[in-house]
């Protein structure tokens, strides 16, 4: 399995995403989607792609669904998950935000997390839009 | 390098035994877990200690390894509170990130559960450094009908803390 034409590795990615990656992202109409490809390390005990580890990529394309939309960095408040069907391991995956809302304070995002046959993760977010001068320091 | 150092009572889960590949539970870092006395807020805690390949840029515990570990406190946490040994799998959570987390910190987590039908499992799931609570998140697990898989042959590991077996 390759990976499909368009995505670039998020090759800038620390700590956890790095951790957990690779990942990818294609552009496409001004709207992001984001890739991976599982592993067995992505594997819960029945073998099929972890919640948390779905949970995680969602969140992070629908974080950069608001960045994209919004031109405002943002930090997750409160998201809703729903587990429609497996991912699995060896299968592409992608997730892609939609932001259908928001105030000077708070987006609204809808997420889809799905892989070549059938949907996996459904979600619905809240985050916190950043104040503009702020930026993300890495700290030590 | 920041070590583990886990409080009294605090064993590794072995979510790995006889598997030849690591899975994800193993693969995010190690998680340890403590049994209390039946209907205790302790009866069932799990924990771990913050490292940096769990944060996200800014230096704070990444939302993703929050929501993981806070999916394994509700399936496998709230199946030990009412007694059932399967692998429940997960079919809606919720959670409100209520504040960070930083490196360094020892996280707990404990689930309560709300009801228990045939087929569903609906916990509340509380993830706290200290007295603190950062994540709050509710969850519907499935109750699979028949024997089904048994928590991933997760174990608790003794040897480590010389426990007996």
């Amino acid at each position: 399995m390759s990976i499909p034409p368009g995505f670039r590795e998020l090759t800038e990615a620390s700590g956890f995403a790095a951790a957990n990656g690779p990942w990818f992202e294609k552009i496409e109409n001004g709207c992001a989607i984001r890739g991976f490809l599982p592993g067995p390390q992505h594997a819960n005990a029945l073998g099929i792609v972890h919640g948390g580890m779905l949970a995680a990529f969602l969140d992070s394309a629908m974080g950069t669904a608001v960045l994209h939309t919004l031109n405002r960095r943002a930090v997750t408040l409160r998201l809703s998950l729903d587990y429609l069907g497996p991912g699995r391991v060896g299968d592409w995956l992608q997730a892609e935000g939609e932001v259908v809302g928001h105030d000077e304070h708070v987006a609204q995002v809808r997420g889809r997390l799905y892989g070549p046959r059938h949907e996996v993760l459904t979600g619905l977010g809240a985050f916190a839009l950043l104040s503009r001068q702020r930026t993300l320091t890495p700290r030590g | 390098m920041l070590q583990d150092n886990p409080p009294e009572g605090f064993l590794r889960i072995d979510f790995d035994r006889d598997r030849p590949e690591t899975t994800f539970n193993s693969h995010i870092g190690t998680l340890y877990a403590k049994r209390g006395a039946k209907g205790t807020r302790d009866e069932f805690v799990l924990g771990f200690r913050v490292h940096q390949h769990m944060c996200n840029p800014a230096g704070g515990l990444h939302g993703g390894m929050m929501m993981t570990v806070a999916d394994l406190v509700g399936t496998m946490g709230g199946g030990t509170l009412v007694g059932l040994r399967k692998f429940l799998p997960t079919v809606s959570m919720t959670f409100d990130f209520v504040a960070p987390a930083r490196v360094g910190d020892w996280v707990e987590g404990r689930a309560e559960v709300v009801r228990q039908t045939r087929s569903l499992l609906f916990t509340n799931i509380y993830l706290t450094v200290g007295e603190e609570k950062f994540l709050r998140a509710s969850q519907i697990a499935k109750i699979p009908s028949g024997e089904g898989l048994a928590f991933g042959k997760a174990k608790l590991d003794r040897s480590a803390a010389g426990a007996p077996r």
